[in-house]
C-alpha cells in the first residue's frame, strides 16, 4: 500500500507541478482587471494538490523505511496487468470505431465481442444481449427522443 | 385558499387520462432512471417531444412523474450494481451496493424506496402549503449566502471522505482544477480548453458523472471478475430476514425527516441542484448517527439520508419556480420550457391566473408519488431480477448504455473521449484510493462558487463590512470555519476517519 | 451476423416510415432532415425550434428531427455544421450572435462565410431590465440616479458588458460590472435587487407580466411590438446596439433547389399559426420573414458593427 501511495502521490505531485509551470500560465488566460484572475482558482487548487501529494509521498515513504520495503517491485504481474487494461484498450477502439460508424449499427458487435472476451459462449444470450439493447436505442433516439440515429 | 377550486382541480387530475399520463411518466422514467449512463436529462429530453401531442394538464403530469420515477430508479441501480445513473445518487450507492452484497438487496431496496417517497410526499405538501407565500425568501440568498452556503458544502462534504484525508484533498482539488475549465464567466474569455470549442462550456458534467461514477465501475468490476466470479454477484436469496422491518423504520425515520429539511432547503435555493442537497443530508445524518462507522459498509441510514434528500429537492425546486418564476435547478429549467410549449408562462402569474391548472398539478405530484410507491414495490420484485444475472453479462450492456447516454444528448466522439478519459480517472481513484466522491463533488461545486464569489467581490466592491449586514451569510461562514476546524483537528490528531467511504 | 439481421430490420423500418409518410413525388427530401439547437433542450431557441420542426415537416413531407448540440452559445454546434455535409439534410436552427460576435473574442474553427443564412424567423430580444421595487425605471433614470451614486450592472456576454462600460464611462457612471451564469443566473440579482440592472437576452418575457422587472431601454436597433413604449439605446443617443435574428442556416455549398425548398418551407412556418403563437405568445419574440438576401447582409453589417464596438 505504501509503494502504491508513494507513486500515486508522485504523479500527482508532477501533474500539479506541470499545471504550476506550464499549463496555468499559457492556457488559463490573464486578465489583470478582474478582482479575481481566471488563473486565481486553479492555481490555488494545484498548490493544494502539490502540497497534500506532497504529504502522501513523505509519508508512504516514512513507512516504507519503516518497513523496509523497496519503492520499486519488479515482480510486475503483467497477466493481472492485461486482464484490468483489456476493457479500456477494447472501450477506446470501441469509440474510435463509433466516431466512423454510428452506435446503432455498431452497438450489437461491440457488445458480443465483450461478452465473448469475457467468456460467454452460448449463442442465445450472445445474440439477446447484444440485440436488445440496440432495439431499445433504436426506439429511444428514432421514436421517442427523435434525434434520428444516433 | 378557495376550496371548490381545489375540490374541482382534484377531480381533474383524478380523470382518466390524467392519472394514464402521471402512470405513464413515473413509469417511464423509472426505466430510465434503473439504466446506468441514462439520466434524468435524458428523459426530460425525452419527454419534451412527447408532450407536443397531449393536453397541458396531462404533459405537466407527465413531466413531473417522469422526474420522479428517475430519481427514484437510479437507486435501483446505485444499489445492485453500484453504478449510480447520476451524481445525486452517487450518495446512496456508498451504503446501499454493501447492504446489497452482504444478503440484503430488497432491504435496500426498500429503504430506499420507502425513503424517495416519504421525502417527496413530505416536500410537496410544504411546496403547497408553505412555500409559496414564502417564496420571496429565497431572494434573501444573494451571492454572498449562496457563496458562504457553497463553501460550506464544499469543506463539509470533503471532510467526510474516508481514507486518507491528504489523498482526498488531493483529488478534491483536482476536482477543483477540472471545474475551473470553460469560458471565464467575467471576460468570455477560454480558460484551459486548449483550443477544443466543446470545453468552452466546461468539462460536461454528464461525462464526466457516467464516466467515474458508472463506466468506472464496469471496469473495476470486470477487473474483479477475474478473481471473484463466483462470489461478486449480489445474490438474491429468498432470505427470511431481507425485508424492511420496523425496527429498521423506526431507525431510519428521523433521518429521512432530516433528509427532506435538508433537500427542501437546497431545492429551494436557486442553483444548487440535487446532488448538493443528497450528499449534505448523507454526511449530516452521518455526523448526528450514534454509529457512524457503520456507514459506508451498509447502514441503513444512509440510503435513506440520501434517496429522501435526492427526492425532495425535486418538487422544492418547483418553490421559487411557481413563487418567483426562477427555475430551482436544470430539470426545473426543462419543466419551463415544457409548460411554454402549451403556453402557459410559469411563476406567480400562474396562482392568480389560473388557481385551478396549479392545484391540479399539485394534485398530480401528490397522485405520482402514490404511483412511485406503487410501481417501485412491484418493480422491486422485477428488477431485483436483474441480481440472477451474471455480472459479466451485466457489464457490456451497462457499457453501451453509458455511451449512448452520451450520444443520445449530442456531444458525439468527443463526449465519448471524455467520457473514458474520466472513467480511467475514476478508474484509479477507486484503486489508489483517492475519494472519487470529494472529486465529484468539488467538481460540481467550483463553477458554482467561483461565479458566486466573484459577485460578492465585485458587488460588495472588496469592502468587507457589507457582510455585517448578512446574517445569513454570516451564519454559514461561521458553520464553514467550523467545518474545517474539525477536518484540520482530524487530520493533525491523524485518528483513524470515522468511517471508510467508497470501497 | 446480428447486425446485419439488424441493418435489414431497421432499413424495413426506415422504408416503412417513408411509405407512410404524405411524400410529395421526387422532391427534396428523400429522408428524415436533422435541425440543429445549439442550446440544451427547454430554451427559447429549444422551444421555436421544436414547434418550426413540426411545421416544416408538415411541409417538407419527411420527419424533422430535433438534435441539441450545446455548448459555448451555439459554437459547437456551427463547428459540426461547418463540417457537415453540405446537402441539406442537416440545418441549424438558432441565432446569428455566435457568428456575429463569437469569432471576434475566441478562436473558433469557422467563419461567417462557412455558412449561408437561408431566412430569419424571428428578432432576438436584447434589453436592459431592472427590478420595479427600485427608485429608477427609465434608463434615462438610471443614469440619472447613477451620476448621484455608485450603480452594479449584471452583464451576460463581454458585448452588452462592453456597450454599458462606454455608456457609463460617457456619462460618468460608477459602475461595477458583475459576470451572471446567463439568464436563469440574472433573474435572482435583478429581482432581489442585489444588482441596480442588468442585461436580459429574452429572459425578461417571464417576468414583466407580473411587473416585477421593469424593461428600460432595448439593446436591438428597433422597438420591441411587445412593449412599445420601451425606447432603444439608439433612440436615446448612444450610437450602439445587439441584433440577432433567429435564423435557418446551412453549410456553404447546398444545392440551389434544395436551398429554395428549405427557404420555401421557412416562409411556410412564418406565416404558420402554430409557429407564431408559440414564438410570439410564449416567448415573446417578434416573428418576422427575411429572406437570404436581406439576411446575408445582416449578419455582415452587424458583424463589422461588433467588430468596431469590440476593437478598443
Amino acid at each position: 500500500m505504501a509503494r502504491q501511495s508513494f507513486w500515486s502521490g508522485l504523479v500527482v505531485m508532477v501533474f500539479a507541478a506541470l499545471c504550476l509551470t506550464w499549463i496555468i500560465p499559457n492556457y488559463a488566460g490573464v486578465n489583470p482587471l478582474a478582482q479575481m484572475p481566471p488563473d486565481l482558482v486553479p492555481n490555488i487548487a494545484s498548490w493544494i494538490m502539490l502540497l497534500s501529494a506532497g504529504v502522501v509521498v513523505i509519508k508512504s515513504i516514512m513507512e516504507m523505511v519503516e518497513k523496509r520495503e523497496s519503492p520499486v517491485n519488479l515482480e510486475i504481474d503483467w497477466r493481472a496487468f492485461g486482464w484490468a487494461a483489456w476493457p479500456f484498450v477494447y472501450i477506446a477502439a470501441a469509440i474510435f470505431v463509433l466516431s466512423h460508424v454510428k452506435l446503432t449499427y455498431a452497438g450489437a458487435p461491440i457488445i458480443a465481442l465483450m461478452l465473448i472476451l469475457l467468456g460467454e459462449r452460448r449463442w442465445y444470450i450472445l445474440l439477446g444481449c447484444s440485440v436488445v439493447p440496440v432495439v431499445l436505442l433504436y426506439v429511444l433516439s428514432v421514436y421517442m427522443m427523435r434525434v434520428g440515429v444516433v | 385558499m378557495d376550496f371548490s377550486i381545489v375540490g374541482s382541480a382534484i377531480g381533474e387530475t383524478l380523470q382518466f387520462d390524467a392519472l394514464f399520463g402521471i402512470a405513464g411518466g413515473v413509469f417511464l422514467g423509472y426505466i430510465i432512471g434503473v439504466i446506468p449512463g441514462l439520466s434524468r436529462s435524458v428523459a426530460i429530453a425525452i419527454a419534451i417531444p412527447m408532450t407536443f401531442y397531449m393536453s397541458p394538464l396531462i404533459a405537466i403530469s407527465f413531466l413531473i412523474g417522469l422526474s420522479k420515477g428517475t430519481a427514484a430508479g437510479s437507486a435501483v441501480s446505485a444499489i445492485l450494481l453500484n453504478a449510480p445513473g447520476e451524481a445525486s445518487s452517487a450518495a446512496t450507492s456508498l451504503d446501499g451496493y454493501p447492504m446489497a452484497k452482504s444478503g440484503k438487496p430488497r432491504t435496500a431496496l426498500q429503504v430506499g424506496l420507502l425513503a424517495s417517497v416519504i421525502g417527496d410526499i413530505l416536500a410537496t405538501t410544504i411546496l403547497i402549503f408553505v412555500a409559496i407565500p414564502f417564496a420571496r425568501v429565497a431572494l434573501l440568498f444573494g451571492p454572498y449566502e449562496m457563496a458562504a452556503i457553497l463553501a460550506f458544502a464544499l469543506v463539509f462534504i470533503a471532510g467526510l471522505s474516508g481514507g486518507d484525508i491528504f489523498k482526498g484533498l488531493a483529488a478534491g482539488a483536482l476536482g477543483v482544477l477540472l471545474g475551473t475549465i470553460g469560458l471565464d464567466n467575467q471576460t468570455g474569455l477560454p480558460r484551459l480548453t486548449f483550443g477544443y470549442t466543446q470545453l468552452m462550456d466546461g468539462m460536461p458534467l454528464i461525462a464526466v458523472a457516467i464516466g467515474t461514477l458508472a463506466l468506472s465501475e464496469m471496469f473495476v468490476q470486470s477487473e474483479k471478475l477475474r478473481y471473484e466470479r463466483e462470489t461478486m454477484a449480489v445474490k438474491l436469496e429468498n432470505h427470511k430476514g431481507d425485508r424492511i422491518t420496523f425496527p429498521i423504520l423506526r431507525k431510519i425515520f428521523p433521518t429521512i425527516l432530516r433528509g427532506t429539511g435538508v433537500g427542501t432547503f437546497v431545492g429551494a435555493l436557486p442553483g444548487l441542484g440535487p446532488s448538493v442537497g443528497s450528499w449534505m443530508s448523507y454526511g449530516m445524518a452521518k455526523r448526528a448517527s450514534r454509529t457512524p462507522e457503520q456507514f459506508g459498509k451498509g447502514a441503513p441510514e444512509g440510503v435513506a439520508a440520501s434517496e429522501s434528500a435526492d427526492n425532495a429537492v425535486i418538487p422544492a425546486a418547483l418553490i421559487p419556480l411557481f413563487g418567483l418564476g426562477i427555475p430551482g435547478n436544470v430539470s426545473a429549467a426543462l419543466l419551463i420550457g415544457a409548460f411554454a410549449i402549451h403556453g402557459i408562462t410559469v411563476g406567480p402569474l400562474l396562482l392568480r391566473d389560473e388557481p385551478e391548472l396549479l392545484y391540479s398539478i399539485f394534485a398530480g405530484m401528490i397522485v405520482a408519488s402514490i404511483f412511485m410507491l406503487i410501481l417501485g414495490w412491484f418493480g422491486l420484485m422485477v428488477f431485483a431480477q436483474i441480481t440472477r444475472v451474471p455480472p459479466h453479462v451485466v457489464i457490456p450492456i451497462v457499457i453501451f448504455f453509458c455511451l449512448a447516454g452520451m450520444l443520445l444528448q449530442g456531444y458525439g466522439a468527443f463526449g465519448l473521449i471524455i467520457l473514458i478519459a474520466f472513467a480511467a480517472l475514476g478508474y484509479l481513484m477507486k484503486k489508489y484510493d483517492y475519494s472519487f466522491v470529494t472529486f465529484l463533488v468539488a467538481f460540481i461545486i467550483t463553477p458554482m462558487l467561483e461565479l458566486n464569489l466573484r459577485q460578492s467581490i465585485i458587488l460588495s466592491r472588496g469592502n468587507w463590512e457589507v457582510l455585517l449586514g448578512r446574517p445569513i451569510a454570516l451564519f454559514f461562514i461561521a458553520c464553514t470555519l467550523l467545518a474545517f476546524i474539525i477536518l484540520a483537528k482530524r487530520t493533525i490528531e491523524r485518528k483513524k476517519p470515522i468511517a471508510e467511504i467508497g470501497d | 451476423m446480428t447486425s446485419r439481421k439488424y441493418l435489414v430490420a431497421a432499413s424495413a423500418l426506415a422504408l416503412s416510415a417513408v411509405v407512410a409518410g404524405p411524400v410529395v413525388a421526387d422532391e427534396w427530401p428523400e429522408r428524415p432532415v436533422t435541425m440543429v439547437i445549439g442550446f440544451a433542450p427547454g430554451g427559447s431557441t429549444d422551444i421555436q425550434g421544436r414547434v418550426l420542426a413540426n411545421v416544416m415537416e408538415d411541409y417538407l413531407g419527411q420527419p424533422v428531427n430535433v438534435v441539441n448540440e450545446p455548448g459555448a452559445g451555439s459554437a459547437v454546434a456551427f463547428t459540426n455544421l461547418a463540417n457537415a455535409e453540405p446537402d441539406g439534410y442537416r440545418f441549424l436552427f438558432g441565432g446569428t450572435t455566435a457568428l456575429t460576435f463569437t469569432p471576434i473574442i475566441t478562436d473558433v474553427e469557422y467563419e461567417i462565410d462557412d455558412f449561408e443564412y437561408l431566412a430569419a424567423l424571428a428578432l432576438g430580444q436584447n434589453a436592459l431590465v431592472t427590478s420595479a421595487e427600485q427608485p429608477f425605471e427609465t434608463f434615462d433614470e438610471i443614469i440619472e440616479y447613477g451620476r448621484e451614486n455608485p450603480m452594479t450592472y449584471a452583464q451576460q456576454t463581454a458585448l452588452d458588458q462592453a456597450i454599458i462600460e462606454r455608456v457609463a464611462e460617457a456619462e460618468g457612471l460608477d459602475l461595477a460590472i458583475v459576470p451572471t451564469g446567463g439568464g436563469g443566473g440574472m433573474a435572482p440579482l435583478v429581482l432581489g435587487q442585489e444588482v441596480d440592472f442588468a442585461y436580459s437576452g429574452g429572459t425578461h418575457a417571464q417576468y414583466t407580466p407580473t411587473g416585477e422587472m421593469v424593461i428600460a431601454a432595448f439593446l436591438s436597433a428597433e422597438r420591441s411590438p411587445f412593449y412599445p413604449d420601451v425606447p432603444t439605446l439608439m433612440e436615446l443617443g448612444y450610437d450602439y446596439s445587439i441584433e440577432d435574428w433567429r435564423a435557418i442556416i446551412v453549410p456553404q455549398g447546398v444545392p440551389e433547389d434544395v436551398k429554395d425548398r428549405l427557404m420555401e418551407a421557412a416562409e411556410f412556418a412564418s406565416q404558420d399559426e402554430r409557429f407564431i403563437e408559440t414564438t410570439e405568445g410564449n416567448t415573446f419574440f417578434p416573428v418576422v420573414y427575411y429572406d437570404q438576401e436581406q439576411m446575408e447582409d445582416n449578419v455582415r453589417r452587424v458583424r463589422a458593427a461588433t467588430e468596431e464596438v469590440m476593437a478598443d
